[in-house]
Parts: C-alpha cells; structure tokens; sequence
C-alpha cells in the first residue's frame, strides 16, 4: 500500500515537474541543509545549554522558552522541504535503508516530545530558580541531541545507497 | 608519484567525515544564526546581541574549526575533482567572504547592540546561505564532470 502511493506521489505532474527541473531539485536540497543548519544548530545550543555546557550565563528558560517559536517555525519549513525531496523519488525512497532509519528517528524525536514536552520543557523557569537542571532534562537534552544528529547523518546516508534496479522514475543529472 | 591517501582506503571514512562536517556546520551557522535572529528581533529578545556574542563565541569557533577540518580532510580525499568543480570555487569565495564578515562587520555590529543591525544580520545569513547551496552544487556538478580518474 506505502508503495502504491509511493508510485502515485512521484506520477503527480508536480512531482514530475520537480524531478525534471534541474536546478530547482538542488535548489530544494540547499535550502533544506539551509534550515538543518540554522534551526538544527538551534536545537542543538538549546540542548547544550541544559546540559550546561553552552551558554551558562543565560538563564535556561531564556534560552528553551525564546528559541520554541523560531525553532517550530523552522521545523515546518525543514519538513516541507523534505517532502518535496522525498515526493520527487518516493520509489526509490522506499526502499532506501537510511530513509527508513530517518522516518525511525524522526518518529522517535515525535515519542520524544510527547514524552518530555511537559516534564522538562515546560519547566525550564523551574530549573533556574532551584539554581539546577535535574537529571530527567539532562537526559532528555542528551537523547535530543543523539537523536537530532542520527536524523542528519542518516540523510546524508540516503545518496550512497544506489537505486534499485528496474525503478520506474530517477533524478536525472543536469 | 602515487601516494595513497588513508582516507580512500575506507568506503566509510568519506560518509561519516561529512556527517562530522555537517554537525559542525549546524553548530557554527546555528549559533551565529541565533545571534542573528536576536538582530532581527526574531527570538531571544531578552537577551541583547553583545550578550548573545559572548555566549556563543567558542561554540561558534570551535563548529567553524570542526567544519574547516573535517572540510580539509573532505578535499583532500580527490582535490582534482574540486579544482575543476566551479560550484567548490564559488563555495570557496561564499566561505571566505561570510568569516571575513562575521568577524569584522558582524561583530562589531553584534559588541555595539546597533539597533540597526537588521541589515548586517540578513547579508550574514545569506552568506552562510550560499555557503551551503555551494556544497550541494558540489555534487551535482560531480555527476555531469565524471572526471573521477584523471
């Protein structure tokens, strides 16, 4: 079924349009590493930052309550993109190990925030008033961080595994 | 003379060098980012831009050092292939240019909290922009060259 609707997402014109466009592909994939860098580095400060290892002299609830909308905004962005990356070879995708590994990861980061988003997230202000980070947000700050760099580097896994053979629509080199 | 460089001798050494080149790139763009957002009134408004220089300025030192390296390293594995990759002059330039900024222009418009930084933050954030779309023209240039065995 995921692969019938693999097969029908790359067909759509868009997506065939995307594919055959050239420079807009690579376009897409700049601007995705673009977003990975400035709002990927953002999350990675924040976890530092409760693990007290950057930025020490900012209260902990300055850095976690003031980077949350910059970052949502920038987590949107970067997840479209990546859909227009992954509509344009969503064949080819479904097989590919590391994209699985990075759907893993990314629903992980999801269970992640559900389990964390109130216990430690929301409590920030709490932690600098008791002058401490207690180890539950420690812990999350450090599988945060882990998990954030697992989804880069499993994208960047993607492009070596080498599509396929017999697969019905590719990128074609401009 | 063929001298063999170690960094061939693994198919997983060239992969994992860039994963390493990708998070120090996260770290150096996302803390001057965060800066700059602060310039554009974007996030971190309670904090002024000197303070948030301050904080950030190993971080951001130490991700441009890890970038640089694991970039050298990067390069070194085929330097014929990036010579001749027109997309690796220009990310060169792009890369030259956004350290002298960030560590002239930039900084001095970060020390003196200027109200006016709006500007300084969007060239810098281009900069760093065109940086990244120069490493991923890279590689599809490489595709169209095959120029891999010169």
């Amino acid at each position: 079924m995921l692969l019938s609707f693999a097969l029908w997402i790359q067909a759509t014109d868009f997506f065939t349009y995307l594919r055959g466009s050239g420079y807009v592909y690579p376009c897409i994939l700049s601007m995705h590493m673009v977003t990975l860098a400035v709002f990927g580095g953002m999350i990675l400060m924040t976890d530092l930052r409760m693990l007290g290892w950057a930025m020490r002299s900012r209260p902990v609830a300055d850095v976690v309550d003031q980077l949350r909308v910059t970052k949502r905004w920038g987590l949107v962005l970067m997840v479209t993109l990546g859909a227009l990356l992954a509509g344009c070879k969503a064949e080819e995708y479904y097989y590919n190990i590391f994209f699985r590994l990075k759907l893993i990861l990314l629903a992980l980061i999801i269970v992640h925030w559900l389990v964390f988003r109130r216990a430690v997230y929301a409590r920030a202000a709490e932690m600098d008033r008791a002058g401490q980070v207690p180890g539950n947000a420690k812990l999350a700050a450090a599988l945060s961080l882990l998990l954030w760099a697992g989804v880069a580097c499993m994208g960047r896994g993607i492009g070596y595994v080498d599509p396929p053979f017999g697969i019905h629509a590719q990128l074609w080199p401009f | 003379m063929q001298i063999e460089n170690p960094l061939n001798a693994s198919p997983l050494a060239f992969p994992i060098l860039e994963c390493i080149h990708i998070v120090g790139f996260a770290v150096s763009i996302g803390t001057i980012a965060i800066v700059d957002f602060r310039l554009l009134g974007l996030g971190m408004r309670r904090e002024t831009p000197s303070q948030l220089g301050k904080d950030t300025f190993f971080w951001t030192l130490g991700g441009l050092i890890v970038m640089l390296f694991s970039g050298l390293m990067l390069f070194s594995s085929d330097p014929d292939n990036y010579y001749l990759n027109y997309a690796f002059d220009l990310k060169m330039f792009f890369f030259v240019s956004a350290i002298v900024f960030n560590y002239t222009v930039h900084r001095k418009a970060v020390e003196s909290d200027t109200p006016n930084g709006k500007a300084v933050a969007c060239i810098s954030l281009a900069l760093w922009a065109c940086v990244v779309f120069g490493g991923i023209f890279i590689g599809f240039l490489n595709s169209t060259l095959d120029i891999h065995h010169i």
